[in-house]
């Protein structure tokens, strides 16, 4: 391996290198958004099966909620009504606001000042 | 003035309303391309062309990705499907709740700091930038240019016939598209009227995309984006109080009834009949969608002819038509009042006689033990017998719209434009709440279709810019259907504006300047661009007039080929530190190929266009699977990325 090949880089190697925030939190970010998919995943399609499908129905006694098929409203509606509040979780309390640097073609544009919640060092 | 005259009447008004909202809103998207052309002064023209100096703000970011993400299936397709299948299309659709926070919250910040690390304007800049690989940004390029021409055909093709289908009933157009010579009808193999509004299409797309650039195309998307929305919120109420009103089953009140009333439905039959005249030498035009009642009394049996015929005394038989016959009682007693109503203006019983040929029906949700299918899962299919979205293919669509959108590049660019992590988080909120606002409304306003508008399955594709008709002159507004069915047409248009900015940077930006002359003059530059804009967009509208067959197919075939080509390796150039060329081009590699030889087996088994499905499943979950383990596993066996690279990408030096 030639020494200008990668290894591992950690922040106690007296390397003085550190990974980016940008690139923590946003790893962070996506591992907990992949989470809420999998887990809208897991309750849906299960919930929709099981409640949902292949049943003869009597259409008098058929159950619903707010006019929707009650397998429907718990397999996708709530769980759309969740993952609605879990995006505004994400937007407003969990996502963190990052310094995304700056592109050779933006020399006379100003980025609008992020307020910074934490110095670059908190990161994850 | 009776029923009949009512009603064509209100679809005059409709007709007008179509043709003045369609020319305010080219006049507004033209008005758009010629400010977002002044923006392109002064600032350094590739980066403002193609990405708008990465300086998108909330409204736009949000709106043009969600305006790109719906193109015209949206409008036409999905709402067809609802109306074919039921409730199922709720699941079937299900996965758009977690759509906005998984396309723009996997990815967004990273790749928008990689892109800006790597001075990238596409996304072969950043691939090629981030490996310093040149073949890798190649590859990418064909790839996208691939993909994407196959795509644009399509789209096309889909924009000309939704704006066939809006302007059908306008007379002054249908005269102008009778009056083409021949010469210039056969130019087209789909007809006069189809290339009249392939060109109207196409020309003002390839016009404002290639003066306006990239903020053209997100200006124009935030206003389709807007008229999208408006017209879904204006339908749902409108829907709910008339087929709630029409439905009046014992229980409930509003959309309950109408659920209901979906729970007796039985999904109708089709076959292929022979209609005769009933005397001999009279001259009858049966038009399409023309309804014929067979028999007397209790036994009296419902047919819709679907195409339109011309008997004469010369020619006073038509065989082999199109029937499908109404089985429902309810969907046959709403068909009679409408047809008292004038509602339905083509009654053609008495005039003509009806062979039946053969009648076959649906293969699930038709048999007494399936009663009940427009309310259930799997829903009613007319070919397969386990249904319209059996467990399986529920799973695939999961993947399909949150993870396959994920990985589509025309996204993901626009992941490139955001101005600061601030507008990103308000834009994923607002996105989430348009989605909320426009899908799910969807599935419940053509669920209400069923109910008001029987015997649409002869013709599927015109349940959107029909219902529109049928709510608003329900109310005597017939004018407001304009600005409802300016949403599929908008729909269609901010995808492919899109496409077309994608090819051309593709062209101008990955090939010309990275590779044949990268010291290339701006003036250069931008003349080239404007050229291959144009040149590229001409070339698909000739492509479009005589389009290739299973154009819906290739649709869905480039979207999710996309998506397994470009997710993984994008996944490990962003957020793997170990990631290198060797493996991320194996990713990408191995994705195409897996996902092609889905299709590829699909067609030697004698499917056309439709893909074989391992284990069951859509291709687009073979290709993803492959992708990211051929790529794992060629990273960890080839040697590790240089240093400086990692270096540059992933970590900076502390102070």
């Amino acid at each position: 391996m030639s020494s200008k090949e990668y290894t591992p880089v950690s922040t106690d190697n007296n390397t003085g290198l550190q990974p980016t925030r940008v690139f923590l939190n946003s790893r962070r970010e996506a591992i907990v958004i992949f989470g809420a998919w999998f887990v809208a995943l897991c309750w849906s399609v299960p919930y929709c099966y099981i409640n949902g499908y292949g049943q003869k129905v009597d259409p008098e006694a058929l159950s619903t909620i707010m006019g929707i098929p009650s397998w429907l409203f718990g397999g996708i509606l709530l769980p759309w009504i969740v993952a609605d509040l879990f995006t505004i979780w994400v937007c407003f309390f969990y996502m963190k606001d990052d310094k995304l640097g700056r592109a050779g073609d933006e020399e006379n544009y100003d980025q609008p000042a992020v307020k910074m919640a934490e110095t670059e060092g908190d990161a994850a | 003035m009776s029923g009949l005259q009512l009603t064509l009447l209100a679809q005059a008004d409709s007709g007008n309303a179509v043709l003045w909202t369609f020319l305010i809103y080219m006049v507004g998207v033209f008005a758009i391309a010629g400010l977002s052309n002044r923006l392109l002064q002064g600032r350094s023209f590739l980066s403002e062309y193609f990405l708008g100096s990465r300086g998108l703000g909330v409204w736009a970011f949000a709106l043009t990705l969600a305006a790109t993400s719906s193109s015209g299936g949206s409008f036409m397709g999905f709402p067809s499907k609802i109306y074919t299948h039921g409730w199922s299309l709720g699941l079937w659709i299900g996965s758009y709740m977690v759509v906005p926070i998984c396309v723009m919250g996997l990815l967004g910040k990273r790749i928008n700091e990689v892109a800006r690390t790597a001075d990238a304007i596409t996304i072969p800049d950043v691939l090629r930038d981030r490996f310093r690989s040149i073949s890798f940004g190649l590859i990418s390029v064909s790839l996208i240019v691939f993909f994407m021409t196959f795509n644009l055909i399509a789209q096309f093709k889909g924009g000309s016939t939704i704006l066939k289908t809006l302007l059908g009933p306008i007379d002054a157009f249908t005269s102008t598209a009778a009056s083409l010579p021949d010469w210039i009808g056969n130019l087209s193999s789909e007809g006069n009227e189809y290339l009249v509004c392939l060109v109207v299409f196409g020309v003002a797309v390839i016009v404002y995309t290639t003066y306006g650039g990239f903020h053209a195309v997100v200006w124009t998307d935030v206003m389709q984006g807007i008229v999208m929305v408006v017209g879904v919120l204006i339908m749902l109420p409108l829907a709910i109080n008339q087929a709630g009103a029409v439905a009046k089953t014992n229980k409930g009140a509003g959309l309950e009834q109408v659920t209901r009333r979906m729970a007796k439905m039985v999904p109708p039959r089709k076959g292929t009949g022979t209609i005769k005249t009933v005397e001999p030498g009279a001259d009858v035009t049966v038009p399409s969608g023309s309804w014929i009642f067979l028999g007397d009394g209790d036994d009296q049996r419902l047919f819709k002819i679907k195409d339109r015929s011309d008997l004469t005394s010369s020619e006073p038989i038509q065989t082999k038509t199109e029937i499908w016959e109404i089985v429902s009682p309810d969907d046959i007693s709403q068909v009679r009042q409408r047809l008292e109503s004038g509602s339905e203006p083509s009654n053609v019983t008495g005039q003509v006689t009806l062979e039946i040929e053969e009648l076959r029906d649906y293969a699930y949700g038709a048999k007494p033990e399936q009663a009940g299918s427009y309310v259930t899962g799997p829903g009613p299919e007319r070919e397969k017998a386990d249904g319209f979205l059996p467990l399986s293919l529920a799973i695939s669509f999961f993947f399909m719209w949150a993870i396959s959108g994920t990985g589509q590049p025309s996204n993901m660019v626009r992941l490139m434009a955001f101005r600061d992590t601030v507008t990103l988080r308000r834009s994923i909120f607002t996105v989430a709440l348009y989605y909320s606002a426009i899908y799910f409304p969807l599935v419940i306003i053509f669920c209400c279709a069923r109910v008001l508008m029987p015997g649409m399955e002869s013709e599927p594709d015109r349940i959107m810019p029909q219902m529109a008709i049928e709510l608003t002159s329900n109310i005597g507004m017939g004018w407001l259907a304009g600005l409802l069915i300016a949403a599929p047409f908008a729909a269609v248009m901010s995808t492919v504006d899109s496409f077309l900015l994608m090819i051309s940077s593709a062209l101008v930006r990955d090939i010309y300047q990275r590779n044949v002359n990268p010291k290339a003059h701006e003036k250069n530059i931008k003349t080239l661009t404007y050229l291959i804009t144009l040149v590229a967009g001409l070339g698909a509208l000739f492509g479009a007039m005589n389009p290739p067959e299973f154009l819906q197919d290739i649709i869905v075939y480039t979207g999710s080929g996309l998506a397994a080509c470009f997710l993984a390796a994008v996944v490990y150039a962003l957020y793997w530190p170990r990631s290198n060329a060797q493996g991320c081009i194996a990713a990408m590699v191995s994705g195409f190929s897996a996902h092609l030889s889905m299709y590829l087996v699909g067609f030697l088994q004698g499917n056309g266009f439709s893909p074989y499905r391992l284990f069951d499943m859509d291709p687009i979950i073979i290709g993803l699977t492959t992708s990211f383990v051929v790529g794992y596993g060629v990273t960890i066996l080839t040697p590790p990325p240089p240093r400086d690279l990692v270096e540059k990408y992933f970590y900076k030096r502390s102070l």
